[in-house]
């Protein structure tokens, strides 16, 4: 029963051997680095630039500000020009009315 | 309106809707990151900027030299475009400025020629609209020191100590940087089409309805 009960130990003791030693094999590639324990915090006056401004609404600004400038441009030439082609077939007819 | 204008205009709208799709693919700039993706709409309006002021200061020239009212018209059709697409250049620049070179406006060359230049074609446009008879003349020669601004635009970031990219960004580009820049370039000079053609023909009736009004008056 001892004999046995030694056996079952060694198997459990080489198993968990081998375990930690294939573990600690492969941590540097499978595992990413852990952090370093910070023992102080050193202030900073200004973020770093990547995290002080967010890019997207400084991209979407610029594309909705082209668009939208765009599109009100369009709509007043197209009225204008709605307005200029009325006036236009407004004086025809009067002076077609004016020559009848 | 011409037989080509509808499906001219046609192509640059269904492109305009297509260019998001085309910009989101575009890689990412190793610096600048996503908002270097500005640059798709922002040259573009630049280049049609310049174009713009080219385009009102030649048919200036042509209009002082010839009298032909048909230059007029052209002239003052692209210097309102002008004053739209530098309106575009000057907002999308600084938002791109903002986070690359952390500050919305530098004065360099570039910049300042690029704002005095979409200040004359303001002036050209207040000119033309109070200026009262006459003033087409001196509108027409104003347009000229628009004109002679492009080069100047142009080269300055080559010659002068700036932090704008330099020409040479362009021609360097990679495909997937250059497809989207290029797709939107030809989206943007269709547009520029489509807008002069429009407002010439504006230009075009207004000259009607006012030959009609003198007409009735002489009557």
């Amino acid at each position: 029963m001892t004999k046995m009960l030694k056996r079952w130990c060694a198997v459990v003791l080489l198993m968990i051997l081998s375990g930690a030693a294939s573990g600690a094999a492969q941590q540097p590639t499978s595992q990413p680095a852990q952090p370093t324990q910070q023992n102080e915090f050193i202030p900073i006056d200004q973020l770093p630039p990547q995290e002080q401004l967010p890019a997207a609404p400084l991209l979407i600004g610029a594309y909705v500000f082209v668009l939208a400038v765009l599109f009100v441009y369009v709509f007043s030439v197209a009225r204008r020009l709605t307005n200029v082609q009325r006036e236009l077939d407004r004086l025809d007819t009067t002076i077609k009315q004016g020559r009848a | 309106m011409p037989k080509w204008f509808t499906p001219v205009a046609f192509i640059c709208a269904a492109m305009f809707a297509f260019s998001p799709l085309v910009i989101a693919n575009a890689d990412y700039e190793s610096t600048m990151g996503l908002v270097q993706k500005i640059f798709y709409y922002h040259m573009p309006s630049a280049w049609m900027f310049l174009i713009a002021a080219m385009v009102c200061g030649v048919a200036s020239i042509r209009y002082l030299v010839t009298g032909d009212l048909r230059h007029d018209r052209t002239a003052l059709a692209a210097g309102e475009l002008l004053v739209v697409f530098g309106l575009l250049t000057l907002v999308t620049g600084p938002l791109w400025a903002r986070k690359a070179w952390g500050t919305f406006w530098i004065w360099d060359a570039r910049t300042t020629a690029s704002l005095v230049s979409w200040m004359i074609g303001c002036a050209y446009l207040i000119l033309r609209r109070y200026g009262g008879p006459g003033s087409e003349k001196l509108a027409a020669a104003l347009a000229l020191f628009g004109m002679a601004n492009v080069p100047f635009i142009y080269i300055s970031v080559n010659y002068w100590r700036t932090i704008h990219p330099a020409t040479s960004v362009v021609p360097k580009l990679p495909f997937t940087m250059g497809f989207p820049l290029w797709f939107c370039v030809i989206t943007f000079v269709l547009l520029f089409i489509v807008l002069m053609k429009l407002r010439v023909r504006l230009e075009e009736q207004q000259t009607r309805v006012d030959a009609l009004y003198l007409a009735m008056d002489e009557r």
